[in-house]
């Protein structure tokens, strides 16, 4: 049997490689590329419109004003493909799983591991759900997106325009931007809760040496007020800074994911048009690679940003 | 920022959008998998914590019965004991008994014997002297008085015994 089975699948393996490599001969020769080095005309199957990159998304229709885009589409669907499948996996909650329940305990458990990993066991349960939305928004985003509907199902305009109805949500700039808020503002929240208003202000602007500079200045001792005021100005410049720290945090998370996901996606666009068989495969492996690894610089460098900020927190309680 | 595509109304939509996930992730996936999580991780630490209860139990009630088994195999000693001193002392009192018995019927038989003995000795003595007596009767043809015949038999017989005995 072991045998038999052995001998069946080394001869499939030969014929599906010579006829995978035909393919991308074929596709080769007669793609684009082919054809512009060996000026030979391609057959019109294999004649592909010349990629055209569009970085606004492309609205679909129109309802009182407010433009549906494709990519507004396409998040819509993410976040049906996620909820149902964990509401179908976490229906029935037992206490000995099944294989549904299983796959969401496995995800839930991984992400947690990870937040755990980095966060602790305590603070841990705060972070995670931001930290594992994200992942999970990111990497499905990513993911469906390599799907053949996307980006080929759509409508022709008249002027002779094709607007696809699925573009991968990522490729929108205003969806890492909405992220990269939300991340922003649970930061800030988290930090703005373990420590209260004014020693969060505090963390950023030490007014202590200009308060005491003004004081000593009051009671008429011109060094340590000279000094007091220098230092005082200094921290409250170092404390402009640490606020445009964290407001560009918002512009580098938007611009990481955007830029990788939009340059996947133009690469692909790209290979597909040049050579059109085949050839693409290696580079659709490469996306899920950088899907995976977008989506975990995006939920790790928030939870890293979460920990940060409620870092002086977790160091009183141990104190204390 | 036209050029890239930054729309008001869209980023509001994906945060919104962004909102509604994290809102339905947290009901159907994390709330409900991290209590899973939570209970099964305390029902597997009590599960734990009452094997180690249990063995705990058992290591506790096998060293109970080995010590109640020492202390019967001690006692079943004790009684084995005390019953062979009792069989011991029951043997010793039996023959203390039965010597003293054999003893006092000895005694019984030498007093009867002796008494006996005595007895005949008495009687072969009137019938000897009664017999002297006619005989001498017959001899000496004379009747004498008899009471002092018998006198004098029985000094001479006194005689007799005593010279006998010495």
């Amino acid at each position: 049997m072991q045998r038999m089975g052995c001998g069946c699948s080394t001869k499939i393996l030969i014929l599906s490689s010579i006829f995978l490599l035909t393919l991308l001969v074929i596709g080769l020769i007669s793609g684009p590329l082919g054809s512009a080095l060996l000026n030979i005309e391609a057959p019109s199957i294999l004649q592909l419109p010349k990629p055209h990159v569009e970085l606004p998304p492309e609205g679909i229709f129109h309802i009182a004003g407010f433009t549906i885009t494709n990519t507004l589409i396409a998040s819509w669907l993410t976040i049906i493909v996620l909820v149902t499948l964990f509401y179908a996996c976490t229906r029935k909650m037992k206490l000995i799983p099944g294989r549904l329940q299983g796959l969401a305990e496995m995800v839930v458990e991984m992400l947690l591991n990870f937040v755990e990993g980095a966060a602790g066991k305590k603070q841990a349960r705060t972070l995670f759900p931001v930290v594992a939305t994200i992942f999970l928004y990111v990497l499905i985003n990513a993911y469906l997106a390599l799907l053949p509907f996307y980006g080929t199902i759509g409508i022709a305009e008249n002027d002779g325009t094709f607007v696809p109805l699925f573009r991968a949500a990522n490729t929108d700039i205003n969806l890492p931007l909405s992220i990269a808020l939300m991340s922003f503002i649970f930061v800030e929240y988290w930090g703005l809760r373990s420590l209260g208003f004014l020693r969060y202000l505090n963390t950023f602007f030490n007014f202590g040496q200009l308060r005491d500079g003004i004081t000593s200045l009051a009671k008429g001792k011109i060094r340590p007020a000279i000094s007091g005021l220098m230092l005082g100005f200094i921290n409250l410049f170092v404390g402009t800074l640490e606020v445009f720290s964290h407001l560009i945090r918002i512009v580098s998370f938007t611009f990481r994911l955007f830029g990788n996901m939009t340059a996947g996606e133009i690469l692909l666009l790209v290979v597909c048009f040049l050579v059109p068989l085949i050839a693409t495969i290696p580079f659709y492996g490469l996306e899920l690679l950088i899907g995976f690894i977008q989506a975990l610089i995006f939920a790790g460098l928030t939870l890293v940003f979460g920990i940060i900020a409620l870092a002086p927190h977790a160091e009183e309680e141990q104190t204390t | 920022m036209e050029g890239i595509g930054i729309n008001l109304p869209l980023l509001l939509a994906f945060v919104i959008n962004f909102v509604i996930l994290f809102t339905l992730l947290g009901i159907f996936l994390y709330k409900p998998v991290l209590k899973m999580l939570d209970e099964r991780q305390a029902k597997i630490k009590d599960s734990m914590e009452q094997a180690e209860q249990i063995k705990e139990q058992a290591a506790h009630s096998e060293e109970q019965i080995k010590a109640h088994l020492e202390t019967a195999r001690k006692e079943g000693q004790a009684i084995i004991a005390q019953a062979t001193q009792i069989g011991e002392r029951l043997k010793e009192e039996a023959k203390e008994g039965a010597r003293q018995e054999a003893e006092s019927l000895m005694a019984k038989a030498r007093t009867e014997i002796q008494r006996d003995r005595d007895k005949t000795i008495e009687e072969l003595r009137q019938e000897f002297v009664d017999i002297a007596i006619l005989a001498a009767e017959k001899v000496i043809n004379e009747t004498l008085d008899r009471e002092k015949h018998r006198k004098l038999i029985g000094e001479v017989l006194e005689e007799n015994t005593t010279f006998k005995q010495s």
